[in-house]
């Protein structure tokens, strides 16, 4: 009962409002300090196969010797392909894959992406298990293309071989399905599409044949010409669409069948080197975060994953010993564990940061870090509301001692319940002085008003104060934080709707634009609504309100790309209407520089890519991959951005 | 503004934004009828929709196991065009059904019971929202227009409940019976509203005629009216299906819960849960813990009889076994009646963060249980618990409210004091 009171008796504190600036600002510290000491020992795990059923590495493989000859022939028959049309090339595909006695379909496919279209053909083949019921099947992918445009010659020819192998074994217990999409990411996303009957008929092929529910997929990108090339170590590339990631079980077993049973060193997040410092592990896990947040496909395995089927791409790098037979043997390998698994992935971890091969941070320690972030917000939201629940100060009394301490008056005129005086305790000063005060105010210089309320033929006098009640005005401020969100969507239809040969410009104008509207804005809100304060106040409360919320459930599904908003977004926990021009205008050129169009233009020019090809691939993102990175920007920092620079510029045209 | 122009602007905005919503979006109602937040398998208008095909085609509406709403449904929407093909009709019945509500909802606030009841008159009777506004908040509620978009048959009993109590508010004995009796035969729960709305009939006519009625032959004639009302609809929806066995699979369904579809209530994961044997003991004991509301609060709030009611409409979308958002937007829209109690309620903010939170959140994690397959069904009822927290805060904390409001009117002295529970 002591401990209630005394937190209730804090609740009336003017004291505590000064609290949550920093409040949030110690919770985006620390949720920035959480990440930065994950790479270390005591914060991270070593990774670990937790499906029993896997067994990585445990079965002996025999893609060796005279398959070597017959991988070979298959790289020369694919290398005389490039030259060929799409039609032809594929044709022959087919053929190959035929002559190894298995059902060949094909599926043409065409995007539209910023009024250009992208078509092409993917050409697949299904094995049918000796011992399956064709309920269950696992995807081997060889993409015609990589993502760096490169003819992925070995790759091909290493399907076609693995194929023609497979063929022989009796031991499958689920279909397996090779296919060679005609690039690495539009054509994985139709025909995975077209496999789960997701896609549009008008302009992608339904599939001929199908088989049962796919348990898994691997990419394999080995780029080598027809005199093929020895590679150095594997770049495991684990991202999929949207910031998802496969089960941790499929990763681990590459790994683990990989370096443990080949010896091929692995590798990931294009980190080429990695001795294993603090350094290499934080970057690892930096570029790690980047990917996801940004939720780009970064190979033909990525638009497998929202279909909830675990995929990984191979790719091979560097200059070393290690020839195209090994890298067949850890895919014959790894195939051989899915092959075992009872039911689909789902032991291991869904979330999870990799540091390097096989160290990984779990959700449960990872999280917290961007949910501090969002805490911030809703903090200051909450800080926000109950000021400006506050009322204005009222006017000055002639009483010295209430000059002398005009908050302590606060309390007690805004107040419907009247602090008593409990049994004395040692609580905070506070509450001390107030009961000190109590009988002074009541008694002398200072009589509040009171009014008579009867009742029954009684009769009360209570202080007028105690009737009044802070009201709220609340329809402005919901009114203008509503229609910033709506105003989210007009961006977001002009950069995935335009064609690509007007994207730069849009961006410059959108870019142009931002800069001025919240003046504009502020000006317009300042002489037709005139807000007042509490008004404003309420503005920037529900903004971050929302903010926060829409962060804390991003965090969820997207942990990267809520923390990368989150701490974009953090000024804006600490902006307020300042009076002055210079004051003003220090946070507005704060604020402009961190709107979402700025903050992508240096991006680029730090990373040093184009924007107009940033732009490209996330209008191809958008129609292709079903990417929501674009509405997060627009529909969740963009109106939080936006409002928080208002209330900024408001200071420019004082009442 | 005249009022009457505000009114027409009011309504006819609010049709207009459902149906651009239904036009703008032709996909959007049929997402949204498979959302298990908004659709519960009582309520679907995908459930109707396969009711209505075997209904058309002569045979049981109940054979497939499928459909569980009540029987004269039936006839009424097979009148309508097929809304799969031709879906502007069903679209616009839906939308009328929303002004219709809007509107009994608005003769509510008009009655003024919220705050001037017959024994009680608030000392913040002054401090209320315009009848327009209130309607305003049910029209505009996010909630109320997802209900009608996903074409939720929630919305129909919704009506009903308001219209009871707007007739019980006016005093229409006749009225009241027939709303409330439909109100309750399409989904039994709203049984348990009669007691209160009696007393608030009772209050709306002994307040106009000054001679009140005798109490007892009042509640007699009105318990068997409801009894003869409700009777004749089973004999009509019996007469209509041939046969009785309507009631397994409506009531039934509702009191047995056979269907463990997810739903944003509390039931569906604690009885998955449940071992066989003890399944009958717990759903007598969760279903008399949705009864035992009733009597407790029409006993104690005796004074504000339209209060109870509202109260108990936010119980139900916490405790009954299939609650979907149709249910929250009922008690959120009643709550607005109550605003002077609002300077009385201490965790208004905290209770409107906890719904917002859960509202954004409930989808997310279902998608993570459901489509990406990284969570499970943990994730989502933790959510559906945060949910029905929100609701319980506002329902506490109003509760809170009117007690105190009470005390304030019983003893001025105490005014503006706190109070202990002793």
């Amino acid at each position: 009962m002591a401990l209630i009171s005394s937190l209730l008796a804090l609740r009336r504190d003017a004291r505590i409002l000064k609290l949550p600036p920093y409040l949030s600002a110690l919770l985006i510290i620390v949720g920035v300090a959480w990440l930065l000491v994950l790479p270390l020992n005591e914060y991270s795990r070593n990774t670990y196969v937790s499906e029993n059923a896997l067994l990585p590495g445990q079965v002996h493989t025999y893609f060796t010797g005279s398959e070597h000859n017959v991988f070979r022939a298959y790289r020369q028959e694919v290398a005389a392909l490039p030259d060929l049309s799409i039609e032809e090339r594929n044709n022959k595909l087919a053929d190959l894959f035929r002559e190894s006695d298995l059902k060949v379909a094909k599926q043409k496919y065409t995007y539209q992406v910023a009024d250009t279209n992208i078509s092409n053909e993917n050409v697949y083949a299904v094995l049918q298990g000796p011992r399956a019921d064709a309920t269950e099947a696992i995807v081997l992918i060889a993409a015609w293309k990589n993502m760096a445009d490169e003819v992925n010659y070995s790759g091909v020819a290493l399907v076609l071989a693995l194929a023609r192998y497979f063929k022989r074994w009796s031991l499958w217990s689920k279909d397996i399905i090779f296919l060679i999409p005609g690039d690495s990411t539009s054509g994985p996303q139709a025909w995975v599409d077209a496999y789960h009957d997701g896609h549009d008929p008008r302009t992608i092929e339904s599939l001929a044949i199908k088989s049962g529910a796919l348990q898994g997929a691997v990419a394999v990108d080995y780029p080598a010409g027809p005199w093929g090339h020895r590679y150095d170590k594997l770049h495991i590339v684990y991202d999929g669409v949207n910031g998802q990631l496969p089960n941790l079980d499929l990763f681990n077993t590459a790994v683990s069948i990989a370096s443990g049973q080949m010896g091929i060193g692995c590798t990931l997040q294009r980190m080429w080197k990695h001795s294993d410092t603090y350094e290499e592990r934080l970057q690892t896990m930096l570029r790690g975060m980047l990917a996801q947040g940004l939720g780009h496909a970064t190979g033909p395995h990525s638009s497998f994953i929202p279909y909830h089927v675990d995929a990984i791409t191979l790719v091979t790098v560097g200059d070393g010993w290690h020839d195209e037979m090994s890298l067949g043997r850890t895919v014959e390998s790894l195939f051989r564990s899915l092959n075992n698994l009872l039911e689909h992935l789902h032991q291991s971890f869904f979330f999870y940061l990799l540091l390097q091969a096989n160290r990984f941070v779990s959700i449960g320690t990872y999280l917290p870090s961007a949910m501090l972030i969002a805490a911030n917000f809703s903090i200051m939201a909450i800080a926000l509301w109950v000021q400006s629940g506050r009322p204005a100060p009222p006017p000055n009394p002639t009483a010295t001692k209430l000059v002398k301490k005009p908050l302590k008056k606060l309390k007690f005129d805004g107040r419907h319940y009247v602090e008593v005086p409990d049994e004395p305790k040692n609580e905070k000063e506070p509450s001390d002085s107030d009961k000190k005060e109590d009988p002074t105010e009541n008694t002398t210089d200072t009589t509040p008003p009171v009014t008579a309320v009867s009742n029954n033929g009684s009769t009360a006098l209570v202080p007028t104060a105690s009737l009044q009640v802070t009201e709220r005005a609340l329809l402005l401020p919901l009114l203008f934080t509503l229609s910033t969100h709506f105003l989210g969507l007009l961006p977001l239809y002009a950069f995935n709707l335009t064609p690509a040969a007007e994207l730069r410009p849009i961006f410059i104008v959108t870019a142009n634009i931002l800069t001025l509207l919240p003046l504009l804005t502020a000006w317009l809100l300042r002489f037709s609504f005139a807000p007042t304060p509490q008004q404003t106040t309420l503005i920037q409360s529900f903004s971050l309100l929302l903010l926060g919320m829409f962060l804390s459930a991003l965090a969820t599904l997207n942990f990267s790309l809520s923390f990368m908003v989150g701490v974009l977004c953090a000024p804006l926990s600490f902006v307020r209407e300042r009076k002055g021009m210079v004051a003003s205008g220090v946070w507005y050129a704060v604020l402009v520089l961190l709107n979402p169009v700025m903050v992508c233009q240096v991006a680029c020019w730090v990373a040093g890519v184009g924007v107009e090809e940033v732009l490209l691939k996330a209008s191809e993102g958008w129609a292709v991959w079903g990417l929501w990175t674009q509405v997060v920007v627009w529909g969740v920092w963009f109106p939080a951005w936006f409002a928080g620079s208002v209330v900024v510029a408001l200071g420019f045209f004082p009442e | 503004m005249p009022a009457n122009q505000q009114t027409a602007l009011l309504y006819g905005g609010a049709a207009a934004v459902r149906l651009l919503l239904f036009t703008a979006f032709p996909s959007l109602p049929n997402l949204l009828a498979g959302r298990v937040e908004v659709s519960t398998p009582v309520t679907s208008f995908k459930r109707l929709q396969e009711g209505l095909f075997l209904y058309t085609h002569n045979v049981s509406p109940y054979d497939g196991g499928v459909y569980h709403q009540a029987p004269l449904l039936l006839p009424l929407f097979s009148l309508l065009p097929n809304p799969s093909s031709h879906p502007f009709a069903t679209n616009v019945v839906f939308t009328l059904v929303d002004l219709l509500s809007a509107y009994v909802l608005s003769q509510i606030a008009e009655s003024g019971q919220s705050t001037v009841t017959r024994l009680f008159k608030s000392s913040r009777k002054d401090l209320r929202w315009s009848s327009l506004a209130v309607a305003a908040g049910f029209l505009f509620n996010p909630f109320t227009i997802t209900t009608c978009i996903a074409r939720s048959t929630s919305a129909l009993t919704n009506l009903f409940i308001l219209a009871a109590i707007a007739k019980a508010c006016q005093g229409a004995s006749l009225t009241f019976l027939l709303s409330l009796s439909f109100a309750s035969y399409l989904t039994m729960h709203p049984l348990l509203l009669f007691p209160p709305l009696l007393i608030l009939l009772y209050d709306a006519l002994a307040q106009r005629s000054k001679s009140a009625p005798s109490p007892l032959a009042f509640t007699a004639f009105h318990i068997l009216g409801l009894a003869v009302v409700i009777g004749a609809l089973l004999s009509a929806s019996a007469a209509l299906t041939g046969s009785w066995d309507f009631l397994a699979a409506t009531y039934g369904v509702r009191l047995l819960l056979p269907d463990l579809t997810p739903n944003v209530g509390l039931w569906w994961y604690f009885f998955t849960e449940m071992f066989d044997a003890f399944r009958e003991f717990f759903l007598g004991v969760f279903w008399l813990h949705v009864a035992s509301y009733m009597p407790g609060l029409t006993i104690r709030l005796r004074k504000q009889p339209l209060f109870v009611a509202a109260t108990l409409t936010g119980i139900f979308a916490i405790f009954t076994p299939y609650p979907s958002i149709a249910d929250a937007a009922l008690y959120l829209s009643l709550v607005p009646l109550f605003r002077h109690l609002f300077p009385l309620m201490r965790y208004t903010f905290l209770a409107l963060a906890t719904i917002l939170y859960a509202t954004f959140l409930g989808p997310a994690f279902y998608h993570l249980w459901i489509y990406a397959g990284s969570g499970n069904a943990n994730f989502f009822y933790a959510i559906t618990l945060v949910w029905s927290l929100g609701l319980s805060i506002i329902v506490g904390d109003s509760l809170y409210a009117a007690l105190r409001d009470e005390l304030d009117v019983e003893r001025p002295e105490l005014r503006g004091k706190e109070v202990k529970r002793i």
